[in-house]
């Protein structure tokens, strides 16, 4: 139950917000493995595209009021 | 409602309840943890431990040992890059000379010389001394090898790192 006032979280947010989450644990193993063998090329875009998913996730789990909010 | 109900207004049933907007804010700072630590990936200049030097960071040649001094079969362990950069010198049954990093590419621990291959204790992984292949356990990458020579003084010498075998050497080249 939602608290009066809060917004609900769609499950279409939900499951973009989970997508990101295995995106970036992809993301972040890969980049691991690619410095450990000492190739530190991918480590400017991989932190720009972690950061943008990032936002996405933020913004979708801290917007005050979804589009389909309600009471 | 039971006068202990009044007492203990609490539902304890609701106390522990997440809602789906705090686990999707829980998931958020998880997925900005993940940035946070790509950014001190990138950010870092130390090269994490198992990974190669970067070009241009290699310390002066390193002289180890003499070669009369370990016979075939046998090991020696010793500090390269710094105190904490742990590597192991193999004089194999074969009488060829190999040294490695001596920490595991799965989880960092040390790898030791059993005489025949290089073990890691902790999850029972192993590697195999000509290239440091992986041939037992979880690890799934070769060890950091690196570049030997003998003077004709008889002494080992430690030149640098070589770039890991079966990956793309255009990072790894210095």
């Amino acid at each position: 139950m939602s608290a009066p006032g809060k917004s609900q979280l769609t499950g279409a947010a939900m499951a973009v917000i989970l997508l990101i989450v295995l995106v970036q644990v992809y993301l972040f193993e890969t980049v691991l493995g690619a410095v450990l063998d000492g190739q530190r090329l991918a480590l400017p875009g991989a932190f720009g595209v972690s950061l943008a998913l990032t936002a996405a996730a933020l913004f979708l789990a801290f917007k005050v009021r979804g589009r389909s909010g309600r009471g | 409602m039971p006068g202990w109900k009044d007492l203990f207004p609490v539902d304890l049933a609701d106390e522990g309840r997440l809602s789906r907007r705090e686990f999707a804010r829980f998931l958020a700072v998880v997925s900005a943890g993940f940035t946070v630590g790509i950014g001190w990936l990138w950010t870092r200049r130390r090269p994490l431990d198992g990974a190669p030097a970067a070009p241009g960071t290699r310390p002066e040649a390193l002289k180890v040992c003499r070669v009369a001094d370990l016979a075939p079969g046998n090991s020696f362990l010793f500090t390269y890059r710094d105190d904490r950069d742990r590597c192991i010198l193999i004089h194999t049954p074969q009488g060829e000379w190999r040294a490695y990093r001596q920490t595991c590419t799965h989880l960092g621990c040390a790898v030791r010389w059993d005489g025949r291959r290089l073990e890691c204790p902790c999850h029972n992984g192993a590697f195999e001394v000509e290239q440091g292949f992986p041939i037992q356990g979880p690890p799934t990458r070769p060890l950091s090898r690196l570049d030997l020579e003998i003077d004709p003084d008889g002494w080992v010498w430690i030149r640098g790192d070589l770039p890991k075998p079966g990956i793309a050497q255009e990072g790894a080249q210095s």
